[in-house]
């Protein structure tokens, strides 16, 4: 998997790219733990190149977010393919998560 | 918030118990989100008490024993106990045979989320089984077709009661597509099972050294029976005399006296070792001699605890060919060898292709070990604690 790390009106923004299991997770792990650690409350995770997501790979997701919102902020997932927006209705973490349909309204969400 | 949980939990040797206590184990770790858990439990038998221990670091625990198995007022008893605690969200942690075996205490104990429905509780159910997936012959319930069928079509209608919770959590993908392609389910989702086990920086041990050992794991008897891997074990002993079968665990509560039955069938099975009940301190060892674990199903109730474990404890399994299970290895990343599920000849292969080859033995137990620390079972919670979050924004005035 792909990862590439940059920042929209001074909100980190991670794209990930090809698919997000459970042995790709301990770097996006390792960086929404340092962005929250360094102050950063709100995150955008960008997954239009990202073509499966297992629940390891969710839960990393959850993590993150739970991460920003204990810090007041909050974390928004943006442009879902088709498999991964099944995976995020099946656990209905769809209605916990802010989910919007490209980068550029995920990072004005805030 | 405070949250209540229908549950068993140990000591009690309910059905369930084991997850109920990993479930536990980590929710009360979560001081930011849960101010109390009160844990709404079967009676012990013979009047025993269920011990309280209370960390002041961690979320307080409070034990009410207000039901019976097979008791056939579980629901009013649940729902007054729900009363006098007044949590914020019950959550059950059950099957379709955790009131009871009888038809009738089974039954009424399933209303029991609606019932709370109706006095206005926000009510989750971690519902381990459904009905679609069920085989009732093997299960202990249904004698005869029509018998089966009509057992079917209360399971069906107890199904939509259940459906009445704000939310119905499974453990596998099919069972939400069953959920809502059949009953037209707004509200199931998908929530893992979890590994039991807590991520460590240890290194896994699929191939532990000692006497070659198949183990199983659980309570036997309806669908899990363990009179397959006894024949396997005898075929399997012409080439490897000093291997040694490990049944740990007790009856199902719907099959007393099955064990006993099966020891004096095979009795003349050498090497073949029943432990009984498997307290929790004794599990690492359990499943650190094994070199294989085995799940000698006829039919299966959902993801498994067992399967799990196992992983957590880096070992090769042996499994079933067996729709659920195939998805769930296909989903989660395990990895098995796979067996007819009614052929001792097929077991015995299987098992052989594990202990006859190092190679494979640590290839699948590595791969398992990888699964089942992908999503420990505290992350699970999290998300229960997301969704419970969810449920009481909605009644909060905006």
């Amino acid at each position: 998997m792909e990862i590439i790390k940059s920042s929209r009106n001074n909100i980190p923004v991670l794209q990930l790219k090809g698919r997000f299991d459970a042995h790709e997770v301990e770097p996006v792990n390792a960086w929404l733990a340092g962005q929250t650690q360094a102050g950063s409350a709100k995150i955008v995770v960008n997954l239009e190149s990202v073509n499966f997501i297992d629940s390891t790979a969710l839960s990393t997701l959850v993590r993150g977010l739970k991460l920003c919102r204990e810090k007041g902020g909050d974390l928004h997932v943006c442009s879902l393919q088709q498999p991964v927006r099944v995976i995020f209705e099946l656990t209905r973490l769809d209605k916990a998560f802010d989910i919007f349909s490209g980068e550029e309204d995920a990072v004005k969400g805030f | 918030m405070r949250i209540a949980i229908v549950t068993t939990h140990p000591p009690s040797k309910g059905s369930l118990n084991e997850y109920a206590y990993h479930f536990v184990r980590f929710l009360k770790t979560k001081v930011e989100n849960v101010q109390e858990i009160i844990l709404l439990l079967d009676e012990l038998p013979q009047g025993g008490e269920y011990p309280s221990e209370q960390n002041q670091a961690q979320v307080p625990v409070r034990s009410v024993p207000c039901w019976r198995f097979n008791a056939p007022d579980n629901a009013i008893q649940i729902r007054r106990a729900v009363r006098e605690v007044n949590p914020d969200i019950v959550l059950f942690n059950i099957q379709f045979a955790s009131f009871g075996d009888g038809k009738v205490s089974a039954t009424l104990g399933l209303l029991t989320p609606w019932l709370l429905k109706l006095d206005g509780r926000k009510v989750v159910v971690l519902l381990h089984n459904i009905m679609e997936t069920v085989n009732l012959k093997s299960a202990g319930f249904g004698n005869n077709p029509v018998l089966e069928a009509v057992i079917r079509l209360f399971g069906n209608i107890i199904t939509r009661f259940i459906l009445k919770a704000d939310w119905v959590a499974v453990t596998i993908p099919k069972y939400v597509e069953i959920l809502e392609s059949k009953y037209g389910a707004k509200n199931a989702l998908l929530a893992p099972h979890g590994s039991f086990e807590e991520p460590t920086d240890a290194e896994p041990n699929p191939m532990p050294g000692g006497k070659p050992t198949v183990m199983t794991f659980g309570k036997f008897g309806t669908y899990k029976t363990v009179d397959l891997l006894v024949e396997a074990h005898a075929v399997l002993l012409k080439k490897h005399p000093d291997m040694r079968l490990v049944i740990a665990g007790t009856d199902s509560p719907n099959a007393a006296g099955y064990l006993q039955g099966v020891r004096e069938r095979y009795a003349h099975v050498p090497n073949v070792e029943y432990t009984g009940y498997v307290a929790e301190e004794d599990v690492p060892r359990i499943f650190g001699e094994a070199w294989v674990v085995a799940f000698p199903y006829t039919s299966t109730t959902g993801s498994s605890g067992v399967l799990h474990q196992a992983g957590g404890y880096g070992k090769a399994v042996v499994l079933p060919n067996l729709g659920d299970f195939a998805e769930l290895v296909l989903e989660e990343g395990y990895d098995a060898e796979f067996f007819e599920p009614t052929s001792s000849t097929s077991l015995a292969e299987s098992i052989a292709k594990v202990i006859e080859h190092p190679e494979r033995q640590q290839e699948i137990g590595l791969r398992n070990y990888t699964a089942a620390n992908g999503l420990p079972i505290t992350e699970v919670v999290d998300w229960y604690l997301i969704h419970f979050e969810e449920l009481l924004k909605k009644q909060q005035p905006s």
